[in-house]
């Protein structure tokens, strides 16, 4: 008897002096481990604070840069030396390597805690390169509609940034609302063609300009297709005779920009095409060019509230699209409101007439 | 007259002709002989200016080749080449008509096309006249090639081993085929050989070549000697003569040395 | 001997004939292009269009329909000219208008423009561009047969440099480019002929067409060289000439078919085979033949790419391999001799 008490006391003992040891360790090294899910949907164990990021992606940075995280950035891509005005602070940092092939070298040189991609760029090699130097890779995309707020509060976390995460999540969702909210009373949706990059490539169910285009209250005619991004001829827009044309172009790094004319010209030579002069949008000059910057990434909302107001004029009458950019800039992004992003910027008089 | 004058000819670092000098009379049929690498191919690309001689002039009737059109010099003179590469179909009649290019426009007409006609027809080529030429025998091959260059029409005939890979039987009709032309319509012709038998017997002159330089030149009994054999070939021979054609018999090769000691 | 000449002209006839059918196809295969499409402009309608002002229907059979099939026929021949230009000048079956690295470099002009002519928004720069460096890439060829020496080895291995050089200064490019921009880039690659209008077709005819009657002129000089470079110049053929402006020529017709269309690949390698198994080697027959089997396969291609996945179009290089394998296969099955 008195054998099985010492026994147990002993076995007690020993259990509190490995809890206590743990937490004596856990105490020394100040870490704390949380784990997450990215943007491939694989959870990632991430140990807590993480002082030292490379990001790979000017869309991460950007929403970084909105958590006021920019300071613990130490390596970036190479392409956003291409737009240096919109990246003032950082513009300095070292840079890595492109989002899609990045020196592997370099960072692990740099020794950060994490480092960023999109989803599918770079390859899986990144985590076979990275993991044996002790630096956890994570995947986020920050250019999906959908879980844009999902990963801006999963970044929060990581970063230790929540109540920033936080705000920035409120404006979005606010601006989100506000959008739906319009968009209740609205009767019936525009037919709207939508153009990307490529001349004569629509966006179809699976791409980011169709979710856009369903969010600001607009019926892509290519709705019914079944990839992301066909070929069609323009034969199929003149049948279908949208009410509205949307083009995407590739034209970015536009927030240096403060001549209207490329974008003009765009539009010009859409609304030349052949045989289009027999299209609703052009006949009512509803033909409107959105540059990348504000068509998908952290804004592309902006770019949806100006959809939304192409498609509803009359119901977005006292929404300025542009303000809101201006709000997020000088808000989230600590940068002057400037460049060129829509063209046309105003909705044409003729058009309400029509409608 | 074709007459070539001190002509000289090198590959980037090898010599190939040194100063060689031929005069060929028409109605004649020259032989060059030679071992390999003497120089006799390379002899008959120079005539032709397949490749252009570092030196030297090659005259006809007086005339420097080298002021000539390449369209002028091809109605004057016929080339058959060792082997021609056929990559793509062509018919034996389209073959043969390539031979009348130097002198028709882009639409053959009636004369051409008859012109070709007739020759396959005297060279027993008929039967095989819309055949594809990559499907011939080589001696079939060689016919033709030997009609495109007669179809050509030219006073002075260059043909580089016509009778190389022929059976005994194709040997002989090429042959007498070029002889016989070259008597009818007065032509001349040079032939680079390798069969030596072959050359006495058809020639009424041979030169021999070695290491690009003439070694000697002369009617066949002159030039075909145990010596002259000996020396440019390093095979021991013996000659007989028979129907006033010799006719070499190789024996043995000979150590290089030796020769050199000899020669 | 009569025979003989009776024989070949009846044979000659035979290609003149099948040269008939073939423009009697292509005619036929526009005519159902024509009536083809994602509006209500059907059969009936668009002939009536065609030769009546009706409104709407006219604008889409003259503006939008006509000018694809047009395009298509001037490509098709175009690549399938340049195809047996080059593959009777280069002397290699293998051959085709991208073997010297036209389709890399003039890839490489498109995407330069892509990637570097982002505020210069512009279909006519990126195929100006496109134009201009498969230009270059030929001449940079005809640079190195000049020093090198005309032969059909320098300027093959030369050209297979060229490309590798085009090709990873794409890459190198696509590398820098932003994802839209790579995007851009793959579609390019794809080709496409949706993107033409009488504009695009008045600048592609002439660098097509102009060249044609030239080359047809070197039928002659053209087979003889095919017959081996010694033959031809003891034939009075200038091989070097023939060679080098073939090589201009020839990269002028793939340069104006491309730029504006993109890379549509397999027709140059494979309508001068195709043709070759009918007419036989005689470039007076070969070369207008093998266009028109080229203009009847792009346009072949194109239709069926706007129809069978209507309104999504299947580029039209995509399609034109589908329909021309199975085709070419069989052929070669059929054939006895060794390659084609």
């Amino acid at each position: 008897m008195r054998e099985y008490v010492v026994k147990a006391g002993a076995s007690i003992l020993f259990f509190c002096l490995l809890v206590s040891g743990y937490g004596i360790i856990a105490q020394a090294t100040g870490r704390e481990t949380i784990s997450i899910e990215d943007a491939t949907g694989r959870s990632v164990e991430i140990i807590l604070p993480v002082r030292r990021l490379v990001v790979l992606t000017s869309d991460a940075l950007e929403v970084i840069r909105a958590l006021k995280a920019e300071d613990l950035v130490l390596g970036v891509n190479t392409g956003i030396a291409r737009d240096p005005r919109f990246w003032p602070m950082l513009k300095n940092r070292q840079r890595v390597g492109s989002w899609m092939e990045p020196s592997y070298e370099l960072i692990a040189e740099l020794n950060p805690d994490i480092v960023i991609g999109y989803a599918r760029h770079p390859s899986q090699d990144m985590e076979k390169k990275l993991i044996p130097f002790g630096i956890t890779v994570i995947r986020l995309d920050f250019y999906k509609m959908r879980t844009l707020l999902k990963e801006v509060r999963t970044l929060g976390r990581i970063l230790g940034k929540e109540e920033e995460a936080r705000q920035l999540t409120t404006w979005y969702r606010k601006n989100l609302n506000l959008t739906e909210e319009r968009m209740r009373d609205t009767d019936g949706r525009p037919l709207v063609y939508i153009e990307s990059y490529s001349k004569y490539h629509t966006t179809g169910p699976g791409s980011g300009g169709h979710e856009m285009c369903a969010l600001a209250g607009g019926h892509n005619i290519a709705s019914g297709f079944s990839i992301p991004y066909p070929e069609i001829t323009p034969e199929w827009v003149l049948a279908e005779n949208p009410h509205i044309i949307i083009k995407a172009t590739s034209l970015s790094c536009c927030y240096a920009m403060t001549d209207l004319q490329p974008l003009k010209s765009i539009r010009d030579n859409i609304i030349a095409r052949p045989a289009w002069d027999n299209i609703r949008a052009v006949q009512g000059g509803k033909v409107y060019v959105m540059a990348g910057d504000i068509w998908t990434g952290p804004r592309a909302i902006i770019g949806a509230t100006y959809l939304a107001k192409w498609f509803h004029p009359d119901f977005f009458e006292d929404i300025d699209p542009a303000n809101l950019h201006k709000e997020y800039l000088e808000r989230f992004q600590r940068i002057k409101y400037q460049g060129v992003y829509v063209y046309p910027r105003k909705v044409p008089k003729v058009i309400s007439e029509l409608k | 007259m074709l007459s070539i004058r001190e002509l000289g000819f090198g590959y980037k670092t090898i010599r190939a002709l040194k100063n060689v000098g031929i005069d060929l009379n028409k109605g004649e049929v020259l032989s060059v002989v030679g071992p390999n690498g003497a120089g006799k191919t390379t002899l008959l690309k120079c005539i032709i200016r397949i490749v252009k001689p570092d030196k030297g002039t090659i005259l006809i009737d007086g005339k420097d080749t080298s002021l000539m059109k390449r369209l002028a010099l091809a109605r004057c003179i016929g080339y058959v080449p060792q082997n021609s590469p056929s990559k793509f179909p062509i018919t034996v009649f389209d073959a043969v008509l390539m031979g009348r290019r130097p002198y028709m426009s882009w639409k053959p007409c009636k004369k051409d096309l008859e012109i070709v006609a007739e020759l396959l027809a005297s060279m027993d080529l008929e039967d095989i006249a819309l055949r594809d030429f990559d499907h011939l025998s080589g001696g079939q091959k060689q016919k033709v090639l030997l009609a495109r260059a007669f179809a050509q029409d030219p006073v002075y005939l260059l043909l580089d081993e016509p009778t190389s890979n022929l059976d005994l039987r194709h040997q002989m009709e090429v042959m007498e085929m070029i002889s016989e032309m070259v008597k009818k319509k007065g032509m001349a012709a040079i032939l680079a050989m390798h069969d030596l038998n072959l050359a006495s017997r058809f020639s009424d002159r041979i030169v021999m070549l070695n290491d690009g330089k003439i070694y000697c030149s002369g009617e066949p009994s002159l030039v075909m000697t145990a010596e002259n054999i000996m020396s440019v070939y390093g095979v021991e021979v013996s000659i007989n003569t028979d129907n006033s054609h010799p006719y070499i018999l190789p024996i043995r090769p000979v150590i290089s040395s030796k020769v050199k000691a000899q020669s | 001997m009569e025979d003989i000449c009776q024989q070949y002209k009846s044979f000659t006839g035979k290609k003149v004939t099948f040269m008939i059918l073939l423009t009697v196809a292509v005619f036929g295969v526009a005519l159902i292009a024509i009536s083809q499409g994602p509006s209500s402009v059907g059969f009936k309608d668009s002939f009536a269009a065609l030769f009546r002002d009706a409104g709407l229907a006219h604008a889409i059979v003259w503006k939008l329909r006509f000018p694809r099939i047009v395009m298509a026929v001037l490509v098709g021949c175009g690549l399938a000219l340049a195809g047996t230009v080059f593959q009777s000048i280069l002397r290699n079956p293998l051959a085709s208008p991208y073997t010297l690295g036209i389709a890399a470099s003039a890839g490489f002009g498109a995407v330069m423009a892509i990637v570097f002519g982002a505020g210069l928004y512009s279909e006519y720069l990126i195929a100006g561009n496109a134009f201009f460096f498969a230009l270059v890439s030929s001449l940079l060829i005809l640079g190195i047969a000049r020093l090198k020496g005309s032969t059909v080895e320098t300027m093959v291995l030369a050209g297979i440099a060229i490309m590798f050089l085009f090709s990873s200064l794409s890459s190198l490019l696509q590398y820098m480019g932003t994802m839209e921009e790579v995007h851009e880039i793959v579609f390019w690659f794809f080709g496409s002929l949706s993107k033409v209008g009488w504009k695009e077709i008045g600048i592609a005819s002439a660098m097509i067409l102009v060249p044609i009657p030239i080359l047809w002129k070197w039928s002659w000089d053209l087979n003889l060289l095919a017959a081996g470079d010694e033959s031809a110049k003891a034939l009075g053929v200038n091989v070097t000439r023939i060679r080098m402006l073939g090589v201009v020529l020839a990269s002028l017709i793939t340069a104006g078919a491309i730029c504006f269309t993109g890379v549509i690949g397999f027709i140059g390698l494979v309508s001068p085979h195709i043709t070759r198994m009918v007419v036989g080697g005689d470039h007076r027959f070969l070369l207008p033949a093998s266009a028109l089997v080229g203009a009847v396969l792009v346009l072949t291609a194109d239709t069926l790419g706007r129809t069978l996945w209507a309104p999504q179009v299947i580029p039209v290089g995509i399609v034109t391999s589908f329909i021309g394998v199975p085709f070419f296969f069989y052929l070669l099955m059929k054939k006895t001799r060794e390659y084609w």
